[in-house]
């Protein structure tokens, strides 16, 4: 691990530290979607992100998982500052350390479900036979062991988001992110799903950061950070 | 040639006034002689005075408008040993063939455009042609002197019959002796050559001018021949004068 | 208009380079048609100028082909009433001793008469410096004013040119001002006096031509008929001017290859203008949504995409314009080149003729084919459902049942095709045979591309097992945005294979009948190559060749290019029974071999070369009739032989048949067989030395004469190159522009492969590919409709381009290179859209609709 430069007091205490991270977007006119953003999750919290549309809540997402850079300002995961990674070495950071789940599945419509799931292991190089054994397994800690063979269109949307969630532990990344996980769901499934997020932030002790609009999504965590016109407005805490 | 030029220009005037028609007849007959030789000099002058001199030898044999001729050239180097006949026929173009040792052929040519100059001289093909009276109307247009000698002045104009490339001339004809003197060829009434006879003596009792003046007036350039070693009725053989002979080199 | 400049030029100009890839089959389509035909009319119209300009106040010209004619034919011209002025000429185009200057035209006259028809504009006031010398003197020659200061020539300067006794030295006698006469062959032309040429020529006591202007009060028609009456049908008696004819009808066999490439390039960019606009159709469903919404009729959707094929089509014609001219100028140098090289008609065509009438052809035919191409996408456009297309996520079939449609049709048009093969015979059962089997072959490929991709997933997935099951389901999900690519390249491959085995085959019938006619040990001929012959051997050097220590056999041939049935064929002259005598493995295509040489030899009978007897319909009996000096020479066929000697046909004569009609005992080249001790290297030196200084000849070994053969038959199969750099770019078009799309539509895909842990290498794999996968499917399709359309093709030679016949053989070899070139050029095409899918924004790929 490159964690020589990490400051020595703060190593093990934050799994996700964010320093001062502003994000602009360059176009016509200049969009400022972080302000100044500094913030700090610790190894197995359970962080809600809210606010109203344009506040810069997925922006944060994204950058806490790797899928953009901050404009300025420093991002360390596990202690490793993602300015300093190239491209390959953010997408391993990515693959090893943070598991995605998407308001809209983001499942590959070609892929089966045991397909979509092996996707990050074939990926990562892993032997065929293995890939196969492990994502078995995670299709059936979802409880969609009998539906290995079944392509995405062929699911319902509680199915498919199990998928997703089955992808996303593949390697048990400490890092879960949410966005709108039950965004497209009704509020059964959506329940169904939220309490299969609370397991296994509980069985697994995955830190996990949800983005939602769902007040009652946010009350069911632990933390939550509220963000408006690009700036943290509250970070509250309930015990 | 001396004689074929001298007379053909009399030739190529003839008469519809019956007296001026006659003198050149009379002109004609004077100059009449059974056979000819002469060793000929030719210098072309052209426009910026560069002059180039070719030498021949000449030999005529026969009559008037019958003749036959053979020109042989002795100088320069490169055209030393082409040689040219001509064979005159009263009632149509002379048939010519020229000779050319270093291709080692004769060719026959083909004088279809008459107006064409005689090898860079300022003479045309047409100019050096045996005519007769009867292919031109003649009329006396009076009398005038050249180079100080009293002459008649006499136009001439080609027969319809025949094709000519000037549509009228002059011809003087010296009282004296009845040797031409001048010849003026007009094109489109336009003055285009003029030929003067000069040096005229009398050879075996035949008027001849010993040098020939022809000047092109729309090239502005002249043409200068004398004939030397002038003989007339020198013995000649038929044998002599057909495309056979002409290979023979000599 | 308006909704062309509000909604397709921002569309067009944010996918510009899709827009441009677009445009390209069209602007290659147009620029190949536009070159070709520019370059050979440049040709043509450089040899037209030359002849107008020859030719002065010519009116009549009397030739009797090649072999021109006795001397005396110009007295009993010049004789004829009707005619006022008739001269003789000899032309010949020479090589000199300078360097890059081509040939230079020889024009030998006789000064004593030609003024009279041609305008020598001579430089000064003076003619030639002296007349007289010039005419003494064989060595003279007058060039234009240009040609001497190109090389810096003056007035008695020297310049060596080939003769027929070896290079000799002229001397510059006159000069002629630029312009008229003068410029004629770009300027290389030389005055020389014809009885020189004649001896510096070996052309005996011959003219090639007579030029002549009739008498006043006479028509030229009159003239002609009381010419052609005095002279027979030996002797052609026409205007100036119909000399072009003949050599166009040489210049035609370009034009036919090179409409097929342009038609072949305009047909591929048709597919992929077909490609890009589909594709633009789906893309924009939702635009189009807005509009229909909007309140924009069907009609109005259809037109706005069918002027969108038209502005693709404008635009990539002016390019294709621009680019034809550009790459006329070369072009038309090779195709002069070629024409010295086979024919000896050379022609320096330094300036193009550029043929408005042409541009605006190849200008309709460029925006036609595109807005034939967008007819179908804008019909679509134009079923676009507002309702369907304005909701998210959904996607609206648009071409439902069609693939089923289309596989009966296939079915059917295979069913027809088979009919006219077993039917075979005609013309138009043929082709309409080959017709349907390529409709048919277009109509399949969508459903052939799919099985394929289909039957390659799982060996993609072994390979890799995401990058390769992504790159098949590309192809597979998408079939429109691949098969358009397919069917461009199935067509180019089937077009280059069918060439490569013409090539291939027309190699091994050429070896074969090279090995068995061609087998002399040397040939002794008057030039280097067996084109362009200006100089001819008198008959005597065959007596002399024969005395030499080490020959036992000469035979002496001639060869003319004579006219029959109105095409410029080649007339061939030989002892045909001392040929016969030699010729290993006789082989005969109707007729017994031995007896039509014994026949021909006594002079009973032809010999046909079987192209002649395809294209003609000549069989055993037919009778042949070539008009001669000497008369109409009529003879029955005796025999059909498989010939390749001339692409438009060969008629062999026995050499004393030829001197009786054409009265010409000159010969071209001499066939040369040795004694079995001697060695040919040192008889080709004693030749050599025997002739040394005397006379111009060339010794050439039995390779080098199949060696210059080969090449020529290179030359000619150059196409198959063009064809193939048609096909890498139709390649790497084609899949440039579905990769574009394909990443465009599987943005998503791409985001989230890379959100989940794809390295950049691994995307650009399953871009690769996926680039591959197509190449790959193009190759086999490509392959199989080739096999097929090289049996067509071959038989559309043999029927009307040439009459070859050349037995079918598949180009195995060149099929096998074809396969590592199209797969690095699908590589290559997948270099950049693979760049362009790592580089893409991960966020903005993930982002909702």
């Amino acid at each position: 691990m490159k964690c020589a430069r990490a400051k020595p007091g703060l190593l093990s205490s934050y799994l996700i530290d964010i320093a001062g991270v502003s994000k602009q977007f360059q176009g016509k006119r200049t969009v400022t979607a972080l302000d100044s953003v500094t913030l700090r999750i610790e190894r197995g919290d359970m962080v809600s992100i809210v606010g109203p549309s344009g506040s810069g809540k997925s922006t944060l997402l994204n950058l806490i998982g790797g899928l953009d850079r901050p404009s300025s300002g420093e991002i360390r995961i596990d202690g490793q500052a993602i300015a300093a990674l190239s491209d390959d070495d953010l997408t391993r950071l990515r693959r090893d350390k943070i598991g995605f789940i998407f308001q809209f599945f983001n499942l590959l419509p070609s892929l089966n479900c045991i397909e979509n799931v092996s996707l990050p292991l074939h990926l990562k190089g892993w032997p065929r036979k293995k890939v196969r054994e492990r994502a078995r397994q995670l299709l059936e800690m979802v409880q969609l062991g009998h539906r290995v063979d079944h392509l995405p269109d062929e699911l319902s949307g509680g199915e498919r988001q199990r998928v997703a969630i089955a992808r996303a532990l593949v390697f048990d990344a400490p890092i879960l992110l949410a966005d709108e996980p039950t965004g497209n769901l009704d509020s059964a499934t959506g329940a169904e799903i939220l309490g299969l997020i609370h397991d296994l932030h509980r069985n697994l002790g995955a830190t996990i950061v949800i983005v939602t609009h769902d007040a009652d999504v946010a009350r069911s965590c632990i933390r939550t950070i509220a963000l408006r016109d690009a700036k943290v407005v509250s970070d509250e805490r309930r015990l | 040639m001396s004689r074929a030029i001298w007379l053909l220009f009399l030739g190529s005037l003839v008469a519809a006034a019956q007296d001026a028609r006659a003198l050149v007849e009379e002109a004609q007959k004077r100059g009449v002689s059974k056979s000819q030789r002469y060793e000929g000099v030719l210098e072309v002058a052209d426009s910026g005075g560069k002059v180039t001199a070719k030498r021949w030898v000449s030999e005529r044999l026969g009559a008037w408008g019958s003749s036959k001729t053979i020109l042989r050239f002795t100088a320069p180097a490169e055209v030393k040993g082409v040689a040219l006949l001509v064979l005159n026929h009263p009632d149509r173009s002379s048939d010519q063939w020229m000779w050319t040792p270093a291709i080692g052929r004769d060719r026959r040519i083909a004088m279809q455009d008459r107006s064409t100059r005689f090898f860079g001289t300022d003479f045309s093909f047409e100019d050096l042609e045996e005519r007769d009276v009867d292919q031109s109307d003649f009329k006396l247009a009076g009398e005038d002197a050249v180079d100080g000698a009293a002459c008649w002045k006499i136009e001439v104009r080609p027969k319809a019959t025949r094709s000519s490339q000037y549509n009228r001339g002059f011809i003087w004809i010296r009282k004296d002796n009845y040797a031409a003197a001048q010849v003026e060829s007009y094109v489109k009434d336009r003055l285009a050559r003029r030929l003067n006879y000069r040096r005229i003596e009398k050879v075996q009792n035949v008027w001849t001018a010993r040098l020939l003046e022809m000047e092109d007036l729309r090239r502005k350039s002249k043409t200068v021949m004398k004939l030397e070693k002038l003989e007339y009725d020198i013995p000649l053989k038929e044998d002599d004068f057909t495309v056979a002979a002409l290979r023979r080199e000599r | 208009m308006i909704l062309l400049r509000l909604i397709s030029w921002p569309y067009a100009r944010k996918h510009l380079l899709r827009s441009i890839l677009t445009t390209a089959g069209i602007v290659l389509g147009v620029a190949l048609f536009v070159g070709m035909h520019t370059a050979n009319r440049s040709v043509l119209g450089a040899f037209n100028r030359t002849v107008d300009r020859i030719a002065g106040s010519t009116e009549l010209q009397v030739s009797a082909g090649e072999s021109g004619f006795d001397e005396e034919i110009l007295e009993r011209v010049q004789a004829q009433p009707e005619v006022r002025i008739a001269v003789p000429v000899i032309e010949a185009p020479v090589e000199t001793g300078l360097k890059g200057q081509g040939n230079l035209l020889i024009l030998a006259v006789d000064m004593t008469g030609d003024r009279g028809l041609r305008n020598y504009d001579f430089e000064g006031d003076d003619v030639i410096d002296d007349p007289l010398v010039f005419l003494a003197q064989p060595d003279s020659l007058i060039v234009s004013r240009e040609f001497a200061d190109r090389n810096g020539l003056r007035l008695q300067s020297k310049l060596s040119m080939s003769t027929m006794n070896g290079p000799r030295r002229f001397t510059i006698r006159g000069l002629m001002k630029t312009g008229g006469l003068a410029s004629a062959f770009g300027g290389n032309l030389a005055i020389m006096d014809i009885y020189a040429a004649q001896q510096v020529f070996g052309r005996g006591r011959k003219f090639d031509r007579i030029d002549l202007a009739v008498k006043e009060g006479v028509t030229v028609e009159q003239c002609r008929a009381a010419l052609e009456k005095l002279l027979g049908p030996g002797f052609e008696v026409g205007p100036p001017g119909s000399r072009g004819s003949q050599f166009e009808s040489i210049v035609k066999v370009f034009s036919i290859s090179s409409a097929m490439s342009s038609a072949f390039a305009l047909f591929i960019g048709l597919f992929i203008i077909y490609n890009s606009f589909s594709i633009a159709v789906t893309e924009r469903r939702k635009e189009i949504g807005i509009l229909r919404a909007l309140g924009a009729t069907r009609g109005r959707i259809r037109n706005l995409f069918l002027s969108e094929g038209a502005a693709a089509g404008i635009f990539g014609s002016l390019a294709g314009l621009a680019a034809g001219v550009l790459i006329a100028k070369g072009l038309s140098r090779y195709v002069s080149g070629l024409l010295v090289d086979i024919y000896s008609v050379g022609e320096r065509s330094d300036e193009i003729t550029i043929d408005p009438g042409l541009l605006a052809w190849a200008f309709a035919i460029g925006v036609a084919t595109s807005v034939l191409a967008s007819f179908l996408p804008a019909r679509s456009a134009a079923r676009v459902d507002p309702v369907q297309a304005l909701q998210k996520g959904r996607l609206q079939v648009l071409s439902a049942g069609e693939n089923r449609i289309r596989r009966w049709l296939a079915v059917t048009l295979v069913a027809i095709c088979a009919a006219c093969l077993t039917l075979g015979g005609s013309r138009p059962v043929f082709y309409v045979g080959f017709f349907s089997v390529i409709v048919a072959s277009l109509l399949f490929t969508p459903s052939l591309s799919l099985w394929m991709a289909r039957a390659l997933r799982p060996a993609l997935q072994w390979m890799r097992p995401i990058e390769g099951a992504l790159a098949a389901d590309s192809l597979i999900q998408a079939p429109r945005r691949t098969s358009a690519t397919v069917t461009a390249l199935m067509m180019s491959l089937a077009m280059v294979i069918a060439f490569n085995g013409l090539a291939v085959a027309s190699y091994d019938s050429i070896v074969e009948w090279l090995d068995s006619t061609f087998n002399p040990d040397l040939f002794v001929n008057t030039n280097r190559t067996l084109g362009a012959r200006s100089f001819h051997f008198p008959a005597v050097i065959g007596e002399q060749l024969s005395a030499i220590d080490g020959i036992q056999t000469v035979q002496g041939v001639r060869t003319l290019r004579v006219t029959f049935r109105g095409t410029p064929i080649l007339l061939v002259s030989a002892d045909l029974r001392g040929i016969a005598r030699h010729t290993v493995n006789p082989r005969a295509v109707a007729g017994d071999y031995r007896e039509m040489h014994r026949l021909a030899g006594e002079g009973k009978g032809a010999v046909v070369a079987e192209n002649l007897a395809m294209l003609h319909k000549l069989g055993l009996g037919s009778e042949v009739e070539i008009a001669s000096p000497g008369g109409v020479l009529r003879l029955p066929v005796v025999g059909v032989l498989r010939d390749f000697s001339d692409q438009l046909g060969t008629i062999f004569i026995d050499t004393s048949v030829y001197l009786k009609y054409w009265n010409d005992d000159t010969v071209d080249i001499f066939r040369v067989y040795l004694k079995k001790s001697a060695s040919a290297e040192i008889v080709k030196g004693r030749i050599q030395e025997r002739f040394a200084g005397e006379r111009r000849l060339f010794v050439l070994m039995n390779t080098e004469i199949k060696d210059y053969v080969i090449r020529l038959t290179d030359q000619w199969f150059a196409m198959t190159h063009v064809q193939t750099a048609v096909a890498v770019l139709v390649a790497i078009l084609g899949i440039v522009n579905t990769l574009t799309v394909s990443i465009g539509d599987r943005r998503r895909e791409i985001g989230v492969l890379r959100a989940v842990g794809a390295l950049n290498a691994q995307v650009r794999h399953t871009i690769w590919m996926e680039a591959l996968a197509v190449a790959f499917i193009g190759l086999v399709l490509g392959m199989l409709l080739g096999a097929v359309n090289l049996y067509y093709q071959l038989d559309i030679v043999q029927r009307d381009i040439s009459g070859l016949v050349v037995a079918y053989r598949f180009p195995f070899m060149a099929s096998l290179w074809l396969v590592p070139v199209m797969l690095a050029s699908a590589f290559l095409a997948a270099l950049w859209p693979g760049e362009a899918a790592v580089r893409s924004s991960l966020v903005e790929a993930l982002e909702y609709e």
